[in-house]
């Protein structure tokens, strides 16, 4: 015959009071918080739940800059799209200005709004984002584009010019992680972007003012001189037709395929950003299964574990009460 | 003709005296009710066996008490020593896991290594896209502070967790030897009460209650010799305690079996070793007996397999093994590669490769190059370039161990971030550096996914950071769930030795009620008899 004792008793009494009173805890905080895995020990597959964590904080990483690069993007393409109007009016006004119907006064008259656009072009070339010139490569924190002069005229508008600063830096560009596997670039060197039309638009301004440009093709020197009318009347003309056909190869070389460049660099950022979406669903829904507490079967399981924590005290004030000493 | 009034007499006085020891035995049962260690007693009762009975007709001469009786199996009580030694060995191992646990937090409430390792390079990609900004410059800084910050944490809670298990050694080995110098006592106690015919009821209960605990500490095995008295020793055979003596255990930080220095701790202390010294007289003379317990049960083997063995001729903290010692060599690797990688790279590429010393191609917003741990430095007097090459070197070759617990960042200006690379000619030209430069922060933001190799100590692995970091995650998941599953086994299995224990030697309430009305009635009999004796004698009285 087993005996039992009222040590005995007592010990597995409260040995499944503490379980059930463990049990209670354990689930209590598991409905609380939401939370099942909390620390390492808590379960066997914590070095899996820690890597799909640090993918979930890379991608929180990654979503912010993301914000950033669209909208510097954007703000780039707006920027070129008015330089597309821009050099739109510009050919528009050339067009007027070769035919040879217009004398020399009326073609300089032109030449104002030449020199108008030209400068409008300069200030996007040289405009700021978030305090930073967005065209400067590295060497963003001054103008890429500084001011200049032709020997002639020795004033006013068409003496004017604008070249690339060249200095340290301005030929890096900048590349942002956008994920793990993709780096957009962000920017381009303003010279690769803007001095074809600059230099077109200079030249056609000056050849409307009356002045040649020097040399011939490439980048002005600052050299050139007021044309002889009527003998160079002809050369001007030739000049405006030849300044047209550089302000379209800027746009067909320069500016177009920069658009082009622009809008193809967010649509990889739009692939990237719902790939990341993606990762960041599965990565959550991985991490849901692997630590977070079915809250319906939790909450259940603990008012189980309360009625059971609940019998285990009755029975033990019952059980451990009775004594023979009573009845004698 | 028998006398058969004295008889009785003699039968009902005998019969009185034997209820009374029964009901005392009782009584001294229902006192230890709860008293640990108390092993039910007994009182064989026997039949007095006559000396010499005059008549043919034997009517017997009554009850005499033989023995006392202590309730007990010395294999139950030595599979409740066995229990208890294992449950001491897990009990303390998932106590110390489970603070080392809250380092590791899995909610991301807290930050760990691992979030900020991911804020960092987070920090440096921001700041390779906007490389100017000085508050991204500000950030970057901020964020590899908190990793700097987190790691020394990090490490410094192991160490610290690891110099309190060799202090709780210390303390361990002190009860210890209270102990068993109690344990010798009592064996002098037992062996000479025993000699006299007495059973040494108290004293026995008195040392077993002491195994059961020295079990919970160290486990060990005994024999009980002829004479009573107890043999105690270790699984290696050194006798802790033999007949009267007991040896007593030390700790020390300098046994003489070590040839020089002990290799030093996590902490940059030494680690204890348990020995026994057998010439105190001459100076001292150690012999090791710390890996002996290690390989044994009870809370010392336990606060070991934390701690962590060392051999006297190893010289790194992280040649020894230990759980605590195997979570630092990770953390401790992770620093060593932020110190010699991430640092090397900082630097970017040689810009003078003809020269012996490496010249850096980095540079900051002042237009300075880094200094050799231009991004992560540590604390260290000396020379941290020992080859003077220009680049971080192997760091065990500086003496010290502990880079994990001495990590900083170099600088605290913004405008001290080497976000650029040189874009000038190259040597032997001046470097130049563009503010808008982020090229060296892509380089370092590449090191977040290429693989690295970790290695401290016996510790090797492949991987990015953040594979090491969940690496270390699941060593201590698999380290504190393979020890709370035995620590729980271990639980179970000393309550129910105990309970097998007890099923034995325990004292039921019902039993020693019973037995007091059994001999309460028998008493009262037996004081009847008197009375009956007594009438006979008057009856023959009145006759005269």
């Amino acid at each position: 015959m087993t005996r039992i004792t009222e040590g005995q008793l007592a010990r597995i009494n409260l040995d499944h009071i503490n379980r059930n009173r463990e049990r209670v805890s354990v689930l209590s905080n598991e409905v609380d918080t939401g939370v099942k895995v909390r620390n390492p020990k808590d379960s066997d597959q914590a070095a899996i739940i820690s890597d799909y964590q640090n993918t979930l904080k890379r991608i929180e990483g990654y979503s912010n800059r993301t914000a950033n690069v669209k909208s510097f993007l954007s703000f780039q393409e707006d920027a070129l799209a008015q330089v597309a109007d821009i050099l739109n009016r510009a050919k528009e006004v050339a067009a007027q200005g070769a035919n040879e119907t217009n004398s020399s006064t009326a073609r300089a008259q032109l030449s104002e709004e030449i020199f108008q656009l030209r400068d409008h072009l300069v200030t996007i070339a040289n405009s700021k984002y978030q305090g930073k010139y967005v065209w400067g490569g590295a060497d963003d924190d001054d103008p890429p584009y500084d001011g200049n002069t032709y020997t002639n005229p020795s004033s006013g508008n068409a003496s004017v010019r604008y070249v690339f600063d060249n200095e340290t830096g301005t030929a890096i560009t900048r590349s942002v992680n956008i994920t793990e596997d993709l780096a957009i670039t962000v920017n381009t060197p303003g010279n690769q972007i803007f001095d074809g039309s600059i230099q077109a638009l200079e030249r056609l301004g000056r050849s409307l003012a009356g002045y040649s440009t020097l040399p011939a093709s490439g980048a002005p020197t600052g050299g050139g001189t007021a044309y002889n009318f009527p003998s160079q009347f002809s050369q001007q003309t030739d000049d405006i037709q030849n300044a047209m056909d550089l302000l379209e190869t800027a746009r067909a070389t320069n500016i177009e395929p920069e658009r082009v460049s622009l809008s193809g660099r967010q649509t990889r950022i739009d692939t990237a950003e719902a790939l990341l979406s993606m990762t960041k669903n599965n990565a959550q829904a991985v991490l849901g299964t692997l630590q977070d507490a079915d809250i319906i079967t939790s909450a259940t399981e603990l008012q189980q574990a309360q009625t059971v924590l609940q019998a285990s005290l009755t029975v033990s004030a019952k059980v451990l009460n009775q004594s023979i000493a009573d009845l004698l | 003709m028998t006398n058969f009034g004295a008889k009785i007499l003699n039968n009902a006085v005998g019969a009185l005296a034997a209820q009374q020891a029964v009901i005392a035995t009782a009584s001294n049962n229902i006192a230890n009710v709860h008293t640990p260690g108390y092993a039910r007693r007994t009182i064989d009762l026997q039949t007095r066996v006559s000396r010499n009975s005059g008549s043919l007709v034997d009517v017997g001469n009554g009850v005499e008490i033989g023995k006392l009786v202590r309730a007990t199996d010395q294999y139950l009580e030595a599979a409740a020593r066995g229990a208890g030694s294992d449950k001491g060995l897990y009990s303390v191992q998932k106590d110390f896991l489970s603070r080392l646990n809250q380092l590791f937090d899995l909610t991301g409430d807290n930050p760990t290594v691992g979030t900020n390792l991911s804020s960092f390079f987070a920090a440096v990609d921001d700041l390779a896209a906007d490389p100017a900004s000085i508050p991204l410059r500000t950030n970057f800084i901020q964020k590899a502070n908190d990793l700097v910050t987190s790691i020394k944490t990090t490490y410094d809670t192991i160490a610290n967790l690891q110099a309190e298990a060799d202090q709780r050694l210390g303390t361990e080995i002190e009860t210890i030897n209270s102990f068993t110098g109690q344990i010798a006592t009592l064996n002098g106690a037992i062996t000479s009460a025993e000699r006299a015919g007495r059973v040494a009821a108290d004293e026995r209960d008195q040392r077993d209650q002491l195994l059961q605990k020295l079990a919970e500490k160290v486990s060990f095995s005994s024999i009980e010799g002829a004479d009573g008295a107890l043999t105690i020793s270790l699984t290696n055979g050194f006798a802790l305690v033999s007949g009267t003596t007991h040896r007593d255990l030390e700790t020390t930080t300098s046994p003489t079996f070590a040839s020089g220095p002990v290799p030093p701790s996590l902490k940059g202390a030494a680690l204890s070793y348990i020995v026994y010294d057998y010439d105190s007289t001459a100076g001292a003379s150690h012999i090791d007996l710390t890996q002996a317990l290690k390989n044994g049960g009870g809370t010392v083997a336990g606060l070991l397999a934390l701690r962590g063995y060392n051999d006297p001729t190893n010289t790194s903290a992280f040649d020894a093994d230990g759980t605590l010692v195997q979570v630092a060599s990770r953390v401790e690797a992770l620093a060593r590669e932020l110190l010699t990688t991430v640092n090397q790279t900082y630097l970017g590429a040689d810009r003078d490769s003809g020269t012996a010393v490496h010249d850096p191609s980095s540079g900051d917003l002042n237009g300075n190059t880094p200094s050799v741990y231009g991004l992560f430095d540590f604390t260290f007097v000396g020379t941290k370039d020992a080859d003077g090459n220009g680049l971080p070197d192997d760091l065990s070759a500086l003496g010290i161990d502990n880079f994990a617990s001495r990590l900083s960042v170099a600088f605290s200006d913004p405008r001290r971030v080497a976000a650029a690379l040189d874009s000038g000619a190259g040597a032997p030209a001046a470097a130049v550096f563009a503010p808008g430069d982020g090229r060296n922060m892509l380089a370092i933001s590449a090191l977040q996914d290429s693989n690295h190799t970790f290695g401290v100590g016996s510790y090797s692995f492949s991987g990015t950071f953040d594979e090491e970091w969940s690496e270390t995650v699941g060593y201590v998941g698999v380290q504190s769930n393979a020890v709370e599953v035995q620590s729980s086994v271990a639980e179970d299995k000393y309550t129910s030795a105990l309970n097998s224990r007890d099923e034995v030697a325990g004292v039921s309430l019902d039993e020693e009620f019973t037995t007091l009305i059994k001999f309460q009635k028998t008493y009262q009999a037996a004081a009847k008899l008197i009375k009956v004796a007594d009438q006979l004698l008057d009856q023959i009285v009145s006759i005269i």
